[in-house]
Parts: structure tokens; sequence; C-alpha cells
């Protein structure tokens, strides 16, 4: 059962890496990375119990990154709310201050 | 590889597996920002889903919780306060084919080391006993919580509070 | 007894001190580069006294004292100072020299804006020309010899809003470095050459006397040439001299220290250190006696049809200089330095008293001048001293000095000796010419404006006035000088040439020389009279009879044309030729590398558009192909 977990796992990573990387809107942007990190999740979770050595750290660690991604999402948001009170817009387009 | 036999959990996969996939393609593909998230809700308690094949009942609950709730909470309220003229986003064909390019060409390397990995059996279990040997999942993730990981566990909690504190100060309106 | 001697390192460091502190000071303490630079010059002449006195011992032997500077395995390179008779000499005449120029120059640069500057670089200059002079070994005095050429372009170019200095100031520096080249190789070859590679002059002087056959004839000819030439372009001789009579831009002041007294002496100077190379070869001696030979007579006819007071000096300088490498050639090395001793004195005197001449009618030209004498007494006296001493009448320095040399020319070469007696002959006549055009008759018209010019009238009735006390007392000393120092040497007591050379002292009484030099001078002084003092006609006769004549003198055989045609036509039409390789070739390939770097830079440029989608694509799409060619391998092998 591992690859389908995994082939699932790397479908749903992939299509969150085009949704990051192609998506304009930031909160959309923003969800494609929630994707990408539940991509990881499940292949951990997977691991925990076909992997060599069946353990619950795999669970352990997808809580912690769980827990992680919350405090991302409420960083990102927050961050996007100050930019959009600043800027008004959130198109990734227009964030390009870096060039300056 | 595929050829197994059609039971319970293999068809509780594919149709876990259906929604997941489905989700995330209409999150990509949907117009309104919204739709997005409800899609993108469904891919959470599909992956909740697969959790629980997985015989890991807490995540599936902790996912349930954070991620079909809070996380998706959090995004209708992200666009509630954010301003969305999804109607007129001009074209970038060349970057939307090469972000294309790029996501398909890395699933076929994922795909293609999946394939060629030799994934040996199943051996003894690791810390913790293995998912499907013990009883009460939740139980057994607390007792290593505290236990093995108390150290990570209590450096998140110091995380938390400082996203928390961080995520008001951000979105506070600044002080005339 | 010897400690003058051995503490001789000190004299150049004084000008040296000088230099720094008015270069430190900068140009608003205008009295400090007078006095500043004053005192050094005398500290320096003091201590050269003190040396020379020393000198005179009975027992006083050549001392050197030289440190390691550079070790290489093997090899050892020292420098250090070397105190002889021949550099306590010329220590005499350079910080004699020096300090007059540096007390006249306080009158005569007074109402320049840059005076501590143009002291700066007289201390420098004397520091340069000590440390030249100082040297034990080619190498430290090509370093020396280098740094007065810069002094000379520093000094010649001092009034650089002149394009004329300008552009002087470059021909002295390029065409004296076509010399300074050849010094250079010919150095190198020594280096080459000589066992342990020595370049000490007393290690030149052991190997090259020995005759030991350590160094072949014909390597011993080159390098003698090669020296010879480095000479030449320093000492304004044929074919280089071209350089000398345009450096006549510089102040006045400076035409007497640097281009008639010293750096211009340096070439003799050098040859007579080395002179152990050219008594090895005939061939080379010889070359040095005839282009000695050429260049007196060449110049000195130059000088006749010179109308720029400056210039005849020059060609004039030219022509002496001609003499001393002459007497060298001859095999006379004391006799061309003694006459660089004596010629020191009285070039500078007539510089000197050019200057203040010029400074009194604010122009060079000589047709333009006339009856000054009443009115600048003391210049003139001393001017007459100088021209008596050049034009060499006895019992002026210049006679015993260019006595010498003609009885050596006299032994050895019938034809260098008919060749000096007809450059003698131009001599007298051109330094009659000047004479009586700028100090005899009457003022002339054409001088009428020169003479009515604003500053010359405030000094009254008699338009032009005598120069400042500081600027007359030099020339009272030099013309002293100017007498006096011919006796240190006459035919009947070779007192200097012994003690230079260390042998034995030789009368070499020779009254056909005697009396041929008088007698070519005195022809020479009459014919002058007779033809610009009595009636004025006369060059305008001779000019009609031949005009042609006149035009080549005047025009100065038309080197210049010469070289402006083969050299700076050809270098020019090369150099374009070069330039356009350059510009479409070289130039096209850069342009294409430069345009090709641009578009590339435009084109990443896109890429670097700040929008984080755009980088993390990138990182995305590197990430792929690194795993890609990661797994390729894996594939491959």
């Amino acid at each position: 059962m591992l690859p389908s977990y995994l082939t699932l796992a790397a479908i749903l990573f992939c299509i969150g890496l085009y949704g990051a990387l192609a998506k304009r809107n930031a909160i959309i942007v923003l969800l494609s990375l929630e994707l990408m990190l539940n991509a990881v999740n499940l292949n951990l979770i997977a691991f925990s119990k076909y992997g060599v050595v069946p353990s619950l750290t795999g669970q352990i660690f997808s809580v912690f990154t769980i827990t992680v991604a919350a405090a991302e999402a409420a960083v990102a948001v927050a961050v996007l709310i100050a930019l959009f009170r600043a800027r008004g817009t959130v198109d990734v387009e227009h964030m390009n201050a870096m060039r300056r | 590889m595929f050829n197994v036999e059609v039971n319970g959990p293999f068809v509780a996969f594919f149709v876990f597996a259906a929604i997941m996939i489905g989700g995330a393609v209409l999150m990509i593909s949907l117009e309104k920002v919204v739709h997005m998230v409800v899609s993108m809700a469904a891919v959470f308690l599909g992956l909740a889903g697969m959790y629980v094949l997985l015989d890991a009942e807490f995540a599936a609950f902790v996912q349930v919780l954070i991620y079909a709730g809070a996380v998706s909470i959090l995004m209708v309220f992200g666009i509630m306060m954010t301003k969305h003229n999804a109607a007129k986003e001009p074209v970038r064909p060349l970057h939307e084919t090469l972000a294309a390019v790029g996501a398909l060409s890395l699933f076929g390397l994922l795909f293609y080391a999946i394939r060629q990995t030799d994934i040996p059996e199943t051996g003894a279990a690791g810390a913790g006993g293995a998912p499907g040997a013990v009883t009460d999942n939740t139980l057994a993730i607390g007792e290593l919580l505290y236990t093995g990981y108390i150290v990570p566990f209590e450096l998140l909690s110091v995380l938390l509070t400082v996203a928390f504190i961080g995520a008001i100060s951000l979105a506070k309106k600044e002080a005339e | 007894m010897d400690f003058y001697t051995k503490s001789a390192w000190v004299i150049p460091l004084i000008p040296l001190a000088a230099f720094l502190a008015l270069t430190a000071l900068g140009r608003n303490y205008r009295k400090a580069g007078v006095i500043i630079g004053t005192f050094a010059a005398l500290a320096s002449f003091a201590m050269s006294v003190l040396v020379l006195v020393e000198r005179f011992g009975q027992d006083a032997v050549d001392y050197n004292y030289s440190f390691d500077w550079i070790r290489i395995s093997g090899y050892t390179l020292e420098i250090g100072f070397e105190v002889t008779n021949l550099t306590a000499l010329m220590l005499i005449v350079v910080t004699f020299v020096a300090l007059l120029v540096n007390v006249y120059s306080a009158g005569y640069m007074k109402n320049d804006e840059r005076i501590t500057v143009f002291y700066g670089y007289i201390s420098l200059f004397t520091f340069s020309m000590l440390g030249l002079v100082l040297s034990d070994n080619m190498l430290s005095l090509y370093i020396f010899w280098e740094l007065v050429g810069v002094c000379s372009f520093l000094l010649v170019g001092f009034w650089y809003t002149k394009p004329a200095a300008k552009a002087a100031a470059k021909k002295a520096f390029i065409v004296t470095r076509i010399g300074d080249a050849a010094l250079l190789i010919g150095i190198l070859l020594l280096f080459w050459y000589m066992p342990d590679h020595a370049l000490g002059f007393t290690m030149i002087e052991s190997v090259f006397e020995g005759q030991g056959g350590i160094i072949a004839t014909g390597i011993t000819t080159v390098i003698a040439l090669l020296i010879f030439l480095g000479a030449v372009g320093k000492s304004g001789q044929f074919p280089l001299h071209v350089w000398l009579p345009d450096a006549m831009e510089g102040p006045t002041p400076i035409s007497a220290l640097i281009h008639a007294a010293t750096m211009v002496a340096a070439g003799v100077y050098l040859l007579a250190r080395t002179f152990p190379i050219f008594e090895a070869s005939l061939f080379a001696s010889d070359v040095v006696a005839y282009v000695g030979g050429f260049t007196a007579l060449f110049a000195a006819t130059i000088a006749l049809a010179q109308n720029d007071l400056k210039r005849v000096l020059a060609y004039s300088t030219i022509s002496q200089l001609g003499y001393m490498f002459m007497a060298i050639g001859l095999g006379s090395w004391t006799g061309g330095i003694f006459h660089l001793f004596t010629h020191a004195f009285f070039k500078a005197l007539l510089f000197l008293a050019a200057g203040s001449v010029i400074h009194a009618v604010h122009t060079q030209n000589i047709q333009e001048m006339g009856g000054l004498h009443a009115r600048m007494r003391i210049t003139t006296a001393t001017f007459a001293v100088g021209a008596l001493a050049l034009a060499g009448i006895p019992p002026l320095a210049g006679f015993w000095s260019k006595d010498a040399i003609m009885a050596v020319a006299l032994e050895q070469n019938l034809f260098l000796f008919a060749v000096g007696l007809a450059a003698a002959l131009c001599t007298a006549l051109y330094m009659t010419r000047v004479f009586v055009l700028v100090f005899l008759g009457k003022p002339k018209t054409g001088s009428e404006g020169g003479l009515e010019s604003p500053t010359v009238r405030a000094g009254g009735a008699g338009g032009a006035k005598e120069s400042p006390r500081t600027m007359t007392l030099p020339l009272v000393v030099l013309a002293l000088a100017a007498i006096a120092a011919g006796f240190v040497e006459t035919p009947w007591n070779g007192w200097l040439g012994g003690w230079l050379s260390g042998e034995e002292a030789v009368a070499h009484v020779s009254p056909a020389a005697i009396i041929g030099s008088i007698a070519v001078a005195a022809a020479g002084i009459y014919l002058g009279w007779r033809f610009y003092g009595s009636d004025r006609t006369r060059p305008a006769v001779v000019k009609e009879a031949a005009p042609w004549l006149a035009r080549l003198l005047e025009r100065k055989y038309y080197v210049d044309e010469a070289y402006e045609f083969v050299f700076v036509r050809g270098l020019r039409a090369l150099g374009t030729l070069l330039g356009a390789f350059d510009t479409y070739i070289i130039g096209g390939l850069v342009k294409l590398a430069g345009s090709a770097a641009g578009i590339s830079g435009k084109m990443a440029l896109r890429l670097q558009n700040g929008s984080i989608g755009t980088y993390s694509l990138a990182a995305v799409i590197g990430m792929v192909v690194l795993a890609a060619a990661i797994i390729g391998r894996r594939l491959l092998s």
C-alpha cells in the first residue's frame, strides 16, 4: 500500500506546487502551501505505519508539522492583511519590492 | 504492485483519494476564492480519513480540528478582509506553463523514484510501537509527547505563542 | 680625518628633507620656499666643501659604503655611496650652482604664485643629482638618472599653462627616454656579462682595466655604445639634441641649473665613471669622439643664426658638451671633467645673466634688445666675463679647459682638432653677436614696445633697470668662479687631472694648441665685431649672398623637421593604423562582448523582477533540473 500513499502524496504536493507558483492571489498561494504541507504529513503518517520501522514518531512529527503550519497560516494571514492595508492588493505580482 | 485484493480499506483509500485529488484540482481551477477554500476543506477532510486508514486517529482529529476548522476559517477571514477582483487577472502564459512543467516534471521524478524504490517488508516496531499495535492511539501519542518529545513540544508552544502575538501585532491597525 | 667623507650620504638627504618639508607646507608659505630651499642648498654646499677639503688630504682613499639591498638566492644587490675625487668635485659643482640658483630664484621667481612648489622641485632635483653623483653602482645611478629626468620634466613644464612649455616638457621627457632606454639595456647587458653580476663602479673598473678578456670585445663595444646613447640623450648630443633648446621654455634659473651646469653634464659624468669600458673598446671611443666633435661644430653653427637669447645659450651648451664628449672619446676623461667643471660656472653665469636681462626687458628676442650696458652694468659685466670665458680668451676658465681638450685632440686626431677649432671660431662669433646685439648699440625701434611696458617704465627714464641684489649677487660670485676656476689645471700644471685620476700630474704644454685656440677665439670676436658691431648691414649681405645657408642655420639644419617627417609622421601613421585596428577589431570584439553581456544582463533583469513567484519558479525549475541530473547520472552508470 505504501507506494499508493506516496503517489497520492506526490500528486497532492505537485498540485500544491503548481498552485503556489502559478496563482496570483496570495490567499490561494497560502492554501497551496498548506496543501503541500499536508502532502508531507500524509507521507509521514504513511511511513509511520508502512515504513521499515513502524513507529508513532511519524505521527508525532505530523502533529508538530500541523502546529507549525497553523502558526504559519496565522502569521501569513496577518501579514497579508497588513500588506493589503498598505498596498490595497494581495496580488503576488505586485509584491515586487525586492527589485528595489 | 497495484494488483491487491479489493477489500474495505482499499475501497476507502480510493474514495478518499478521489475526494482529495478532486478537491485539489478544483482548488486550482475554480474562479471564486471562497469556492477554492471550500474545495480545500474537502481535501483536508479527505486527508483526515486517510489518517484514520493509517491507524492515526489522533492525527486525524487534529487534522479536522486545525485544518478543516481553524485554518479554513482563518482563510475565509483573510478573504473577507481583503479585496478580490479575480475576474481581471491578466494571464501569464509563459509563467503558468513553466510552473506546470516544473510541477509535472517533479511529479515525474517522484513517481519514478517511488516506482524504482524497492520498499522492504515492514520490520519490528520502533519507538512507541507500531501504530496498528497500540490499543489507544491518543494515549500512546500523549505519553510520547510528554516523555521523549517534551523539549520540542515546549518549544512548539513557545512558537505558537510568538506566532499568536506576532499575528495580532501585525494585523492590528497602526496607532495614529 | 675622513668623518665628512663617511657622512657624505647626508648631502643629498638635506635637499630631500627640504623638498618634503616644502611639499608638506603647501604653496601658501611663500617665504618658506626661499628660506628652506636656500638653507638646504647651503648646508649641502658646506658639507661638500668639507668633503672636498678632506679629499685634499695626502692619504685620502676612495671611500665606499654599501649595504645589501636585494638578496636573491646566490646574488646580492648592494646599494651605497662612493666618494672619490671625481664625486667630490661633482658635489661641489652641483651644490655650488644649486645654492646660487636658489638665491637667484628668490628674485627671479618673486612674483610667481607657485614659488614654493618651484623651490620644492629644485630641492628634489638637487637631491636626485647629488644621489646620481654619489651612486656607487649602475643601478642606483640609473634610478637617480630617471629622477633628474622627472625633475627636468616638472621644471621645464613649470609654467604649464603655456602650451609651448607643456610641449617642451613632453619633448624633453620623450627624447631623453630614448637614451634612457638604451642606458637601461646597457646596464642589463653589463649585469648579464659581469662576473658575479656586479654593477659597482669599482668592479667595472677592475674588470675592464684588467683586460683579462673576461668580456668579449664585441659585447664591450655594444655596452659602451648603449651607455653612450644614454649619455647622448641626457646631454643633448646629436641626434638627440632637439629637446634641449625647447627646454628653454622653463624658468631661466632652471636652464642654468639643470640644462647648463648639472643634469646635462650627467652624461659626461656617466662616461667618466664608466670610462674603463670605453677604454676597452676603441670603436666606441671613436664614436664618442666623433659624435662629440660633430655636435660641437653642428650646434655652434646653429647658434649663429638663432634670435632667442636662451636658445643661443642652449645650442652653445650642446656644443660645449660636444667638446667634453670629444675629450672623453679621445681618452682624456679628466679633460672632459675639467671642461664640465669650468663650463658649469660660466654657462650658469651666462644663463643667469640672460635671465636677468629677460627679467628686465620681458623679451627673449635679441633683435629687439640693445644698449642695455648703460642700465644694467653688473649684468653686462658679468655676461661679458661669461661670454669671454666661453669664447676661450685667456686667462678665463673656458680657455684653460678648452685648451686641455684641444691639446689632446692635437696629439690624437688632427681632424677633430680642426673641427674643434672651427667650433671655437663659431663660439666666439655667436657670443660676440649676442653680446653686441643685447648690450651694445642703441635700443632698437622694435624694442620700444618691450621697454615701454608698464612694469619696466616704473624703473625710470632708462626703461630697463638692474635686477635686484639677490639676482646680481650670484652673477658676481659666478663671474669670479668663471675667472678663477680654470687655474686648477693649466698646461704647465696638470693638477686637476692628476688629482682626479690619481696619477702623476703631467704638464702638457702644447704651443700649437694654445696659439690656435687664442687665434681662433680672437678671430671669432673680431669677425663678430665687424659683422654686428661696426656695420650692421653685413649680416644682410651674407643673407643675400647665401640665403640657403642662413635659412639652413635658422631652421637648425631642419633636424626637427626631419624628425617630424620621419618619426612623428611615420609613428603617427602607424599609430593611426594600429588605432584603426584597435577601434574596429579589438574594439569590435570588446563591444561584442560588452553588448553580449548587456543583452544577457537585460534578459537576466527580466528574471530579476522582484516578484516572489518568479523567484520560486526559478528555484523549483532549478531543483527539478538538479534532481533530474542526479537521477540521470544514476541511470547512466
